[in-house]
């Protein structure tokens, strides 16, 4: 499935960029994200819990940066196994735009769901997958906004 | 496998005293939703605390138009009280025709909204009637609880103890169900209430439970089926699943409003 959006973030590109490479940025965006951790440049290892209704799941995985592109954007990609309840990948296309001092940011994901946990919630992971890459932009402008007023 | 402790809590301060102590605890009430889930291994509750027994929490009552149902309730206990169906016979319809007869017999109005499944019959009900949700800490107004997909305004160790509504002058609900599930894939509960015409969507919308405030304005002037006719409904923001997809959908709401209020 695939998901979109664009958000206008009031901070400089050279900024955004920043913080979109900031691991601690991240940590804090990535919705139920309880550890990420730097491995290399573009490798993360993360460990994300899930609570969606009754269902908890924590994934173990991966986070890489793949073809990056500074200060333009770059694809953020990420796998993880949740033991009994399946696996989760997703990774999303991110791009920059100056506009003044402040950046547009659009975004083009996609996310898999397998094993039990997709026969299970079917009808709803299309919505899920939607909702909780949105949360990750949204919070990531929120992150941004905040610091900016802050000063 | 994993251990899971049962408690049976006998009254609602036991239960939040329960859960309080509780690692990773999990309210139990018919576990019609959560129990499942378990068998799947897809939650793994430290600790399971069972409300259903708590006096306070069961039956139905019906004082002139107000009335109040216990959260441990269960569906058919709602869909067969007698003087509930004489003050508001939308509500009793609307148990009667949740899930299946296991869901039905087990199944309670509170698991039912704190699960808050987008498609899940009462969340419609409870919007459209401007009910009060009373949990152990506070009241909650119905507008204020549903917060999102699988989101309520509640924390973790709160336990709903009753929900409160006023009988409105007419209302109807009208479903779509998925054949298999019985989960609606629409459905729409209006109502006539004293402060205006109130119209909620379950099912449909891909946030959980929601107002249609165009229909509630075109009924608001003209309460009949015909005065939706020119309200279009969009197809942003619906459900789009293997059952039906959001223009679908969309067109689903239509109709069952336009059922809802000529069954009114």
């Amino acid at each position: 499935m695939e998901m979109s959006g664009e958000y206008r973030i009031p901070a400089p590109i050279g900024d955004v960029w920043a913080a979109l490479n900031d691991v601690e940025v991240l940590r804090i965006c990535i919705p139920g994200c309880e550890e990420l951790e730097q491995v290399s440049d573009t490798e993360m290892t993360a460990k994300v819990a899930l609570k969606i209704g009754p269902v908890k799941a924590r994934f173990k995985g991966a986070v890489n940066f793949e073809n990056v592109d500074a200060p333009d954007g770059y694809s953020i990609v990420g796998e993880g196994q949740g033991g009994i309840a399946g696996f989760a990948k997703g990774g999303a296309d991110v791009q920059l735009v100056e506009d003044g001092n402040e950046t547009i940011l659009t975004y083009q994901a996609q996310a898999q769901v397998g094993g039990k946990i997709a026969q299970l919630g079917s009808r709803l992971i299309k919505s899920t997958a939607a909702k909780l890459a949105d949360k990750f932009f949204k919070n990531f402008h929120d992150e941004l906004s905040g610091a900016e007023t802050a000063v | 496998m994993y251990e899971t402790k049962y408690h049976k809590a006998s009254s609602v301060d036991e239960a939040v005293s329960l859960m309080g102590a509780a690692d990773d605890g999990k309210l139990l009430s018919g576990g019609q939703t959560l129990l499942p889930t378990m068998k799947a291994h897809l939650a793994a509750p430290s600790d399971l605390v069972d409300v259903s027994g708590i006096a306070d929490m069961n039956g139905v009552g019906v004082r002139g138009n107000v009335i109040s149902i216990g959260a441990a309730t269960t569906h058919a206990e709602v869909a067969g009280n007698a003087a509930l169906q004489n003050a508001c016979a939308a509500v009793t319809d609307l148990a009667a025709n949740i899930g299946d007869p296991a869901v039905r017999h087990m199944g309670t109005i509170g698991g039912s909204i704190a699960n808050n499944d987008p498609a899940a019959d009462y969340p419609a009900a409870l919007l459209a009637l401007g009910a009060t949700i009373k949990t152990n800490a506070r009241d909650i107004a119905a507008e204020d609880f549903f917060v999102g997909l699988f989101e309520t305004a509640l924390e973790d160790d709160e336990v709903i103890v009753s929900i409160g509504f006023e009988a409105p002058e007419k209302a109807c609900y009208a479903k779509f169900p998925n054949p298999a599930s019985r989960y609606a894939m629409a459905g729409v509960f209006v109502a006539k209430t004293a402060g205006g015409a109130r119209v909620a969507v379950t099912g449909a919308g891909d946030d959980g439970v929601y107002r249609q405030s165009d229909m509630e304005a075109a009924l608001d002037g003209n309460w009949s089926a015909g005065a939706l006719t020119g309200v279009s409904v969009s197809a942003d923001g619906m459900l789009s699943d293997m059952h039906g997809d959001a223009t679908y959908r969309a067109n689903l709401v239509k109709v069952m409003a336009g059922r809802a209020v000529a069954g009114c």
